[in-house]
């Protein structure tokens, strides 16, 4: 029931496809949770914080990639970031 | 039955900003939406019983990643309007996807859910003691694995955005070792009447 908003990562542009990650993340992070208190295993709640440790370490790579790219570009729209590779 | 209509609360306000998160227009008003939604899963997680997770993901989250974000949405100055240009195009694809997923989830949940007939142990530590007794024994490797990435992150994220500018002066610690006293420095015996004396 909680888990649906992980649906919600569709848009094509900008920052928020990085929230929309964070976001997708914690539905992860609830999923784990829930299921470990059911199932009274404490496991789920330790790879939980894993899965935070993980998230804080690519949220802080994915913006210090999308600053470069904006001061590269001056602008962030994902539309053209095929001309990364250039 | 206090604690039910608590627990659907919550949910429905997570679920509410989550998609003010994607839908609202500014940011800056989607960087706050999701500190908001951080908070509401850290009271759901409170209210489930797992307190140290759920403090863990308020201090991480929003003391730490949504001030992250907020500082680079700011920085970055993005026009507001140009961000909901040929947004219409990808509707029908983002649609698609989003059913799919709403169908696998309403079909665990309604045709592979079983009543999990577990029965609940009473422990006598608290949440942090049990998870501080399972993370730093039986998971003591993949703990300082997520410190070294948590390192990489910071070290990825310093030479991304380090600027070289080649006229700032810097300390040369080998050009300093390799000079010697009397290279720089040199002893004038001032008579007194007669000033210093310039030889250069």
């Amino acid at each position: 029931m909680i888990g649906c908003f992980g649906l919600f990562l569709n848009r094509k542009n900008m920052i928020l496809i990085l929230m929309c990650i964070e976001i997708i993340l914690l539905a992860a992070n609830i999923n784990f949770v829930s299921a470990s208190v059911f199932l009274n295993d404490i496991n789920g709640q330790v790879f939980s914080i894993f899965i935070l440790t993980i998230a804080a370490a690519e949220a802080a790579i994915g913006l210090a990639i999308l600053v470069i790219y904006f001061r590269n570009k001056g602008e962030i729209d994902v539309t053209q970031i095929n001309q990364l590779k250039d | 039955m206090f604690l039910l209509g608590t627990f659907y609360l919550f949910a429905s306000f997570l679920v509410m900003t989550c998609i003010s998160v994607i839908f609202s227009k500014n940011p800056v008003n989607s960087v706050l939406f999701l500190v908001l939604a951080f908070l509401n899963s850290t009271f759901l997680f409170i209210l489930i019983g797992a307190e140290f997770v759920g403090i863990i993901l308020a201090i991480v989250y929003i003391g730490a990643v949504a001030i992250l974000f907020l500082f680079v949405v700011m920085m970055l100055d993005i026009q507001i309007t140009s961000l909901m240009v040929n947004m219409k195009r990808y509707v029908p694809l983002a649609l698609l996807f989003a059913g799919v997923i709403l169908a696998e989830i309403i079909y665990l949940t309604v045709f592979k859910t079983t009543k999990s007939n577990i029965d609940v142990i009473v422990r006598s530590e608290n949440n942090t003691e049990q998870i501080g007794n399972v993370l730093y024994t039986d998971y003591f490797i993949d703990f300082q694995l997520s410190g070294i990435v948590l390192l990489l992150a910071m070290i990825g994220a310093i030479v991304l955005t380090h600027v070289y500018r080649p006229t700032i002066k810097r300390q040369n610690i080998d050009k300093q070792n390799t000079t010697f006293s009397k290279d720089r420095v040199k002893l004038i015996n001032t008579k007194a009447g007669e000033g210093i004396q310039s030889h250069d």
